[in-house]
């Protein structure tokens, strides 16, 4: 159970994703990139095994000082750390400079910006 | 618990040897701290981002000789960082491949470096690019040095952090568009990488090189299905192809390029496209090449068909349609070029297919491997010299007149000829006449595809040569013979910048002159990249460690 629904949100995710990024206005493509690489840390940390998960299943316990009863993979987990950490200053990054290209150009719209390349 | 923080002794080398490993990732890293540190001494930063250009070449100069070509040289050498053994530890290593890798990127960075400093006069404004510089290098080092997967993901984001904001350094409407795609596609290309790295760490329960490859030699003995690693490769060869600017993932390279400083598009040019041929050669080949899969598939121009028990004849196929494509339609787009720069960036479009043309050769014929990676290395060392040779001399045009576009430019060749002559050397290398390093280069290419006994390759490389002669004639013609523009006849030639493009056609000729120890280099790297079990051995020698878990993910 568990499995098809992270299987389904890194779908919606990804299609979410990939449609943001093909709109006119670059602030929805960074909306897109980030939603991407959210998709993408979804699914590593499905890589490591999505457990069929009884209340007690690390990380999360549902009581205090119980003995756990099944390991999620830990390595999967500080790999989407890293990501996560990676793809946030990236996204960041990708807005500022969203910022910039309005300043410099006076324009978000992509079709705008094609054109100012053709003029050069 | 407590056994857990014990160190564990790195089982590999001698101790001089794993320090020797990570000097050059530590030098640079310490360089790039070490100038962001020294706020508004100039004359300070300037000494330290020197200092630790050299520092770094002497290291990697000394990685060279003891590890991999004294008589008495281990080859190979690890790293274990954190005293945490393989696989579970991050691991660095060393060998003949990314040995002459490094060298490559620590040439073409001290020369980027010193001309780099003629341009940067108002340096008030310029605090941040050496320290960027630096990061730039670390990355670079850290993807070379690296023998874990996911590491290599993130020494490459480090890497592009850096290129990113050289990519928009100059701020203006130009720089900020090309940095938004560059780092778009940029972004698209990290979350693919992620689903590759995700994915094969499900099917082989390892991210490890050695160990990865250890598993994949033997599927049934871990559990494993060797079948979907090479689709997930294959996405793999797709983020490795985009930073590398194979055709069809090109589309970036001219505006980013054209956006970089000049000194910078030397760099990139020269570093961190190397990075995504270094990631091809070394996957396909240490890597993924032993895992058993059958295959039989059709394709045109190499004969009748591929066939093997390899994934890397997959690799080849991918790789061979990307080089051939590469080749044409670098070489068209550098024809129709409307500045130095934008020819330059469509050159090495062309220039990298025909890096990846022996490396798909070697992937498909098992019987041209060595000979394949050596033509792809010197090759490639020949483009990083040439090409950053080039884009450094643009750089000095455009310190001498202002432009660089071609239709301001003509005459060149009298007004500076400090500029000229290298610039000349440079397109010569590109075209490949002997006795350049570019001569030794295009012949083992044309020697690796006559061997194919195909036809239609050797035109392939055929065309491709005088597509590279005719923009680089068109180029020397346009902005170096002819009557004098107004903008060069007011050049005032920088010398320092000259002397360092002088170095440069030197080492070129040096490189052509002296070739033999420059092949027995390549050789070296490219035994190492085909020697998987020393790989393995140098960088996980326990074996009871890794069994057993693999495959029930």
């Amino acid at each position: 159970m568990t499995a098809i629904v992270v299987a389904t949100v890194v779908g919606a995710l990804c299609a979410i994703g990939t449609y943001l990024l093909l709109q006119q206005d670059l602030v929805r493509v960074v909306w897109g990139l980030s939603l991407l690489s959210q998709a993408a840390n979804v699914y590593l940390l499905a890589m490591g095994n999505v457990l069929p998960g009884g209340p007690n299943t690390v990380p999360v316990l549902a009581g205090h000082g119980e003995p756990p009863s099944g390991v999620t993979d830990p390595l999967v987990q500080a790999l989407v750390l890293t990501a996560i950490v990676i793809g946030f200053g990236m996204t960041a990054f990708a807005l500022f400079l969203s910022y910039r290209v309005y300043q410099e150009h006076g324009t978000l719209a992509l079709a705008e910006l094609a054109e100012a390349g053709d003029r050069r | 618990m407590i056994a857990l923080w014990a160190p564990i002794p790195a089982a590999t080398g001698t101790d001089a040897a794993s320090t020797l490993v990570v000097a050059p990732l530590l030098i640079a890293l310490v360089t790039a701290v070490a100038s962001l540190l020294s706020g508004r001494q100039h004359r300070g930063r300037i000494g330290v981002s020197v200092l630790g250009a050299v520092a770094y070449l002497i290291a990697v100069v000394a990685i060279d000789w003891y590890l991999v070509l004294a008589p008495d040289a281990p080859g190979i050498a690890t790293y274990q960082v954190g005293g945490w053994a393989a696989p579970f530890g991050i691991t660095l290593v060393v060998d003949g491949l990314s040995a002459f890798m490094l060298t490559m990127v620590a040439v073409i960075g001290i020369a980027s470096l010193l001309s780099s400093i003629r341009v940067l006069p108002d340096l008030d404004r310029h605090r941040y690019y050496f320290p960027l510089f630096h990061f730039l290098m670390v990355g670079v080092t850290g993807a070379f040095l690296t023998g874990d997967l996911f590491n290599l993901f993130v020494w490459f984001e480090v890497m592009l952090m850096a290129s990113y904001l050289f990519v928009a350094y100059d701020g203006g409407p130009l720089q900020t568009r090309a940095a938004f795609w560059y780092v778009s596609l940029n972004l698209v290309a990290s979350a693919v990488f992620l689903l590759g790295v995700g994915g094969l760490y499900a099917t082989t329960g390892s991210l490890n090189m050695a160990d990865l490859s250890r598993r994949l030699a033997e599927p049934a003995a871990y559990g494993i299905d060797p079948v979907p690693v090479v689709g997930l490769f294959g996405l793999l060869l797709a983020v490795f192809a985009i930073k590398a600017g194979l055709v069809p993932f090109q589309f970036w390279i001219p505006s980013a390029y054209q956006a970089a400083p000049p000194q910078i598009a030397a760099l990139l040019a020269g570093a961190t496209k190397k990075v995504g041929i270094y990631a091809i050669i070394r996957l396909s080949f240490t890597v993924i090449g032993d895992a058993p899969v059958d295959v039989s598939l059709a394709v045109p121009f190499t004969g009748p068909e591929l066939a093997g028990d390899s994934p890397l004849v997959f690799v080849g196929a991918a790789l061979f349609a990307m080089a051939v494509a590469s080749i044409f339609v670098g070489g068209l787009g550098a024809i129709g070029g409307r500045s130095i720069e934008s020819v330059l960036a469509y050159s090495s479009i062309g220039q990298v297919g025909f890096i990846a043309l022996p490396v798909a050769i070697a992937a498909a014929v098992p019987g041209l491997r060595t000979l394949g990676i050596v033509a792809a290395l010197v090759y490639a060392l020949n483009h990083t010299l040439a090409k950053g040779l080039l884009f450094l001399a643009v750089g000095a045009v455009r310190t001498a007149t202002g432009t660089s576009r071609l239709a301001d430019l003509g005459g060149l060749a009298g007004r500076s000829p400090s500029i000229a002559v290298p610039f000349f050397v440079g397109s010569l290398a590109i075209v490949g006449i002997p006795p350049l390093s570019g001569f030794f280069g295009k012949f083992l290419v044309f020697d690796v595809a006559a061997r194919t006994a195909s036809s239609a390759l050797v035109l392939v490389v055929v065309a491709g040569s005088v597509l590279s002669l005719v923009y680089a004639t068109r180029l020397w013609t346009r902005s170096f013979w002819g009557p004098q523009s107004p903008a060069v006849e007011t050049a005032v030639t920088d010398h320092v910048q000259a002397a360092v493009l002088l170095a440069l056609a030197l080492a070129i000729v040096g490189v052509g002159v002296g070739f033999e120890p420059v092949y027995a280099f390549a050789e070296a790297g490219a035994e190492a990249a085909l020697d998987t079990d020393a790989y393995v051995e140098a960088v996980d020698p326990s074996d009871e460690v890794s069994t057993g878990s693999g495959g029930d993910h």
